[in-house]
């Protein structure tokens, strides 16, 4: 909200007080200054000038040549761009050396060739609120050469963050209330208190919704004359960024940022018969004051009247059929309470938001309600003239105070026939509950001096009345934080406490995770952090999209859970699988030209386990993706290899040393163009692997073989966290001999493993894979066969052994072999 | 190769015998001394040490005539054939040691040690994890044990025991994102708290490095997804004083021991009071500024007395504590100068290497 220095004068004392101090005071109270704007000519450097001559400047179709008279005894040359000013003109001159608002600093220069002596000013560069486009254009009397600033003030503009449980600082009276409470400094008159002649509305007003609006009141002034605002509420309304109207309508502006309170004005010849504030019909329509149409639904609050028309979307906008106009001579002054939620819901349900809704959203205080229309009718009445009548009252103020609790009540504004009452809190406060908070830092007299200077009234000891304007004041704390807020946190002495905190299974998973990330990084992997809100399907191959998750896809419609209301369609499912995040890092690096690519997530995944009806689960893994080659090329290393399946699993198996890792072709093939299997360890599925279908490499212009794994966190963790016990070093070599198996091509080492397990000879320690070798010519090989190499190593570990024991075991495994495998042969 | 003259066993020539061994030894010793000269090469000079020492070598030969000296010359031809004998062996090693230093020499000639450095695969991690890390182990060490909840989170979870008004505009579907099922994504790690205390007594001093959701556009400065650390404090007792100690020695910690830190009143539904803290950030050509790094405040007793109520075990009945939250992304930001939320989230490698 914006606060103007000068307008907030008008109600306390800041004699003596620095723009800069006051700011930090705010800002230190919890009214953060966001930001502060200098308004006004502070430098004698710029004075009044008059054009003397004008030309314009070859080849620019804006600028002008100027020569002016700035009471210097010579003329002075500067090139001028703004097009609203003619040769006579007196317009503000900014000579060289003056340093305009923003620390904007003038100096001699060139445009287009000619030199520019200083600068022509519009209000705006002169940090005033600007009337008009261009120059400013000085009245003729003002002599050249004299400084602007003899003619104009100066102000601060203030930029306030209010947090929306201060609903009553968004007005200047209530911001010089909080200065008052926080320094101690005087305030001025109170401009709400002004007389109000007030009487029941009886049936003239109709509250059909008395949860929404309980409280309405509306004064007819007649033979108002509308017309332009005196200068002096025009210009406190420019202060702070708003254009005047009309009297009426300005006033009624003026009183919503003076007193906070908003008002509406009606014309009253446009107003039939009684006023009904109803909740809208379902398909209503209504057209607002800017012109813009609505359709309303049954929740929305309007007033109405016996016509039927909705005149006013209540608490947010006037109706187009019943504002006031030029020609309006009665008018119809609406001041009203309404409930916050329901303001709220309209105005955001429309997209509909002015500062009337903004005060009613975050809670009105009843108790200012008649304030505002008396003063809202004595300004009318002294600047647009005409007559009021009683203001018609209508309900009660609503009861803000949560049942149970003491409350006091405030007779509020009374007329011949109306009487509003307030209830207002009592909040038992205990100091020993500020000692706790406060390590006894804050002695209770300065406590309770803090609570006295912010308008609460300690009636029996320990038990507060609040103001009737602090609606968040309900409770102990409240009145705790006001205490320590003014006091100042930075008057509180720091303290360290800490407990011993016992190591949770998070602690273990973090700093698994964290290891686990190391390694990779070590082992050439970039981390990536890729977003959790994937699209379904995307044209951008860069854009994560769960129809790149193949072949790890959903096992059924409704896995994946999808939010209700999607920010874009690139954002509407939950990742099921890393993989599709991490294939879009891999193709927007391809396009930058990365050719090894190298890829790892930790982070959680999302999938429902019953296609939607049953329960969202989340679980952590690993993902890692490899594509391209398998290092950059050097000088010593022009055609490095690119990666392949055995690549991964080799990660796989340094991220695990400790387990035996298989990896098993997938029980369910998820998908024909791809290759998919499961990662055992020690027999166990701690997760999958994947080369990605080509089509979806196609597809995301990742044309190069993707592999990607896919691992459990948590099982990975327990897996390498297991304890274990060293194994004594074998007393006895071990002995070797290898065996080329010659054997159908798409038969799978996975398959002559498990052959050799469950041949089970006892002195086999170990079996790998020396060499595959295949002759697609058919000239050593023939066509569909492959030659396999395998070295076994035997061992004994009680006894050396011997030749023969080797041979005889070895003949028995491959005999095994033979029985156990189909059409396989020895070379 | 010189060739071993032949002895013959006649009595009356022992002593020319004699004198001709000595004759021979020279000679031997003559040649083999220019033969191991002129070795150009290890192998050369293995092959002389065989030619002179070895069973059928020169030397060996000449000493097998030992036997036919008359055995008052024994003592003298013996002498001056062990005299030949070291004196070949120390050329031999001599030279050995020589040709070994020459090839030494040449063996390193061809490598220009300047080379640029063959390329392994890169790898690094993401500045979030470096941050959060970071972030986590300064906690660790204050006291703090890690705690985690559901991202897809129910409305009492995120809201209503977090003393959020029933109305509150952050509940609204334009801010949060919601399933058909009612959940929604937790909007902001605090959630952990109220999953936290349902379970656990006090004392809680837990923190929750964590993804929190809103549906704000992403743009380069705001993400719909984002990373939040929350910590919470909860026994008898908890002051002011020990929320202001604790996040003044942490953000200390994190932005160094010179750090400015300043705490701003503000409001947030869940304490109260509530503070904003800002760090003063000095950075090279700039004047120092204050940046706001976390949102932090007293626990609000609605929040224990929801919890209480929830799990109806009345835990946190006259106990009091602080809860703090604060931005990774932001966290990240302000310490690498980043200027664009958005790179956090794009993982270009070009971005990614700066951070090895």
């Amino acid at each position: 909200m914006n606060i103007s220095k000068n307008w907030l004068a008008a109600y306390i004392d800041l004699d003596g007080l620095d723009t800069g101090e006051m700011a930090d005071m705010l800002t230190f109270a919890g009214v953060e200054v966001e930001a502060m704007h200098e308004r006004g000519v502070t430098t004698d450097q710029v004075v009044v000038a008059q054009v003397v001559q004008k030309s314009p400047v070859e080849g620019s179709d804006h600028l002008n040549v100027c020569m002016v008279d700035a009471g210097e005894g010579s003329l002075r040359q500067i090139v001028c761009g703004a097009q609203n000013y003619q040769v006579g003109d007196k317009v503000p001159c900014a000579l060289p050396g003056a340093v305009l608002p923003g620390g904007w600093q003038i100096k001699e220069g060139k445009m287009m060739g000619h030199a520019s002596c200083g600068m022509l000013c519009s209000a705006s560069e002169l940090g005033l609120p600007d009337k008009e486009h261009g120059l400013w254009i000085l009245p003729q009397d003002y002599k050249v050469g004299t400084p602007v600033r003899q003619f104009t003030g100066t102000d601060t503009l203030f930029e306030l963050e209010i947090t929306p449980n201060r609903p009553d600082l968004l007005s200047h009276w209530g911001m010089a209330r909080e200065l008052a409470g926080i320094t101690g400094r005087t305030l001025k008159a109170d401009p709400g208190e002004n007389p109000l002649s007030t009487e029941s509305a009886g049936e003239r007003i109709l509250l059909s919704a008395p949860d929404i609006c309980p409280l309405y009141t509306a004064t007819r002034i007649s033979g108002v004359k509308i017309g332009p605002s005196p200068e002096w509420l025009a210009e406190r309304l420019l202060a702070i960024g708003l254009h005047p109207i009309n009297n009426v309508v300005d006033i009624t502006n003026y009183c919503l940022f003076e007193l906070g309170h908003p008002l509406h004005a009606f014309d009253a010849s446009q107003v039939q018969g009684e006023l009904d504030i109803r909740l809208a019909h379902r398909g209503e329509s209504f057209t607002s004051l800017m012109d813009d149409d609505f359709e309303l639904q049954e929740n929305d609050l309007v007033i109405s009247d016996s016509s039927g028309r909705a005149l006013a979307l209540a608490g947010v906008m006037g109706g187009k059929n019943s504002g006031v106009t030029e020609n309006t001579s009665d008018i119809i002054l609406e001041s009203a309470w309404f409930l916050p939620g329901s303001v709220r819901r309209t105005s955001r349900r429309l997209g509909l938001s002015s500062d009337s809704s903004y005060r009613f959203e975050r809670g009105a205080a009843p108790w200012n309600t008649l304030r505002a229309a008396a003063r809202a009718v004595q300004l009318i009445l002294e600047c647009a003239g005409g007559k009021a009548e009683p203001t018609l009252v209508a309900g009660q103020a609503p009861a803000l105070v949560p049942e149970g609790q003491a409350q006091q009540a405030t007779v509020l504004q009374q007329g011949t026939a109306a009487k509003v009452y307030c209830a207002l809190p009592q909040v038992q406060l205990d100091w020993k509950e500020l000692d706790v908070m406060t390590n006894a830092s804050i002695p209770h007299m300065e406590a309770a001096r803090i609570l006295r200077n912010l308008g609460l009234k300690e009636t029996t000891p320990g038990c507060w009345d609040c103001p009737p304007w602090r609606l968040d004041l309900k409770r102990s704390c409240d009145l705790l934080e006001e205490v320590v807020r003014v006091y100042g946190i930075a008057n509180i002495p720091p303290t360290r406490t800490a407990i011993y905190a016992p190591e949770s299974s998070h602690d273990r998973l973090h700093d698994f995770r964290c290891n686990i990330s190391r390694h990779l990084a070590g082992a050439g992997f970039w981390e990536v952090q890729t977003f959790k809100l994937i699209a379904e399907q995307s044209a951008d191959p860069t854009i994560a999209s769960v129809q790149y998750a193949l072949p790890i896809k959903p096992l059924q419609q409704g896995d994946v859970i999808r939010v209700a209301l999607p920010l874009s369609e690139d954002h509407t499912v939950l990742r099921p699988s890393l993989a599709p995040g991490l294939l879009a890092v891999a193709a927007r690096n391809l396009n930058q030209g990365l050719d090894v690519l190298r890829f790892f997530e930790c982070g959680r995944v999302f999938r429902n386990t019953g296609g939607g009806k049953g329960k969202d689960i989340e679980s952590e893994v690993l993902g890692i993706l490899m594509a391209g080659k398998l290092a950059p090329s050097s000088w010593d290393h022009l055609k490095p290899q690119s990666a392949g399946a055995q690549h991964l699993t080799a990660i796989v198996e340094r991220l695990l040393p400790k387990s035996h890792i298989t990896v098993l072709p997938a029980k369910i093939a998820r998908d024909a163009a791809a290759i998919s299997a499961d990662i055992l360890a020690n027999g166990q599925t701690c997760g999958f692997m994947a080369r990605v279908a080509l089509s979806v490499c196609r597809a995301l212009d990742l044309p190069m073989d993707c592999y990607y794994a896919e691992l459990d966190l948590r099982k990975l963790q327990q897996l390498s966290t297991a304890s274990f016990k060293v194994k004594d070093l074998p007393l006895y070599p071990a002995s070797g001999r290898d065996a080329t198996l010659e054997v159908p091509v798409n038969m799978q080492h996975a398959d002559i493993m498990k052959a050799v397990e469950s041949a089970k000879q006892k002195l086999l320690e170990s079996c790998r894979l020396k060499e595959i070798f295949c002759d697609p010519s058919g000239g050593k090989l023939a066509e569909g066969r492959k030659a396999m190499t395998y070295s076994f190593l035997y061992r004994n570990s009680a006894a050396t052994l011997t030749a023969a024991d080797v041979d005889a075991a070895h003949g028995e495994l491959l005999k095994a072999l033979t029985a156990k495998l189909p059409d396989i042969r020895y070379r | 190769m010189m060739r071993s003259p032949s002895l013959t066993k006649v009595g009356l020539w022992y002593s020319f015998s004699a004198s001709h061994m000595k004759e021979q030894i020279a000679q031997v010793q003559a040649a083999a001394m220019q033969t191991i000269a002129d070795a150009a090469s290890m192998k050369e000079l293995e092959q002389a040490r065989v030619a002179i020492l070895g069973k059928k070598g020169t030397l060996t030969q000449v000493q097998q005539g030992m036997k036919d000296v008359p055995k008052e010359d024994k003592p003298a031809v013996g002498a001056l054939l062990n005299a030949a004998r070291v004196e070949i062996t120390s050329a031999m090693d001599r030279r050995m040691a020589e040709l070994q230093a020459l090839a030494d020499a040449s063996a390193i000639a061809g490598i220009d040690i300047t080379l640029p450095g063959a390329t392994l695969p890169a790898g690094g991690l993401h500045p979030i994890s470096l941050v959060r890390e970071e972030a986590v182990h300064i906690l660790r060490r204050m006291g703090f044990t890690l705690a985690d909840g559901p991202e897809i989170e129910d409305e009492w979870h995120c809201f209503d025991a977090l003393n959020t008004p029933a109305d509150h505009p952050a509940r609204n579907e334009k801010d949060t994102f919601y399933f058909d099922s009612g959940k929604l994504l937790r909007t902001q790690t605090s959630t952990v708290q109220a999953r936290v205390m349902e379970k656990q007594s006090p004392p809680v001093r837990i923190i929750c490095p964590g993804s929190a959701f809103r549906r704000d556009a992403i743009d380069a400065t705001h993400l719909s997804a984002f990373n939040q650390i929350e910590g919470l404090y909860v026994d008898r007792e908890v002051s002011v004083g020990d929320l202001k100690g604790t996040l003044e020695y942490f953000l200390k910690a994190l932005f160094g021991d010179d750090t400015a830190v300043r705490f701003r009143p503000h409001f947030f539904p869940f304490t109260e009071p509530s503070f904003e803290i800002d760090v003063l950030l000095r950075a090279a050509g700039q004047d120092p500024r204050w940046i706001e790094i976390a949102g932090c405040g007293m626990v609000n007793p609605a929040v224990f007395e929801n919890i209480d109520c929830k799990s109806g075990k009345n835990f946190y009945q006259g106990c009091t504590g602080f809860a703090f939250g604060i931005g990774l992304e932001r966290l990240a930001m302000i310490r690498w100068g980043i200027r664009d939320i958005r790179l956090l989230i794009e993982n270009d490698v070009r971005f990614l290497a700066q951070f090895q």
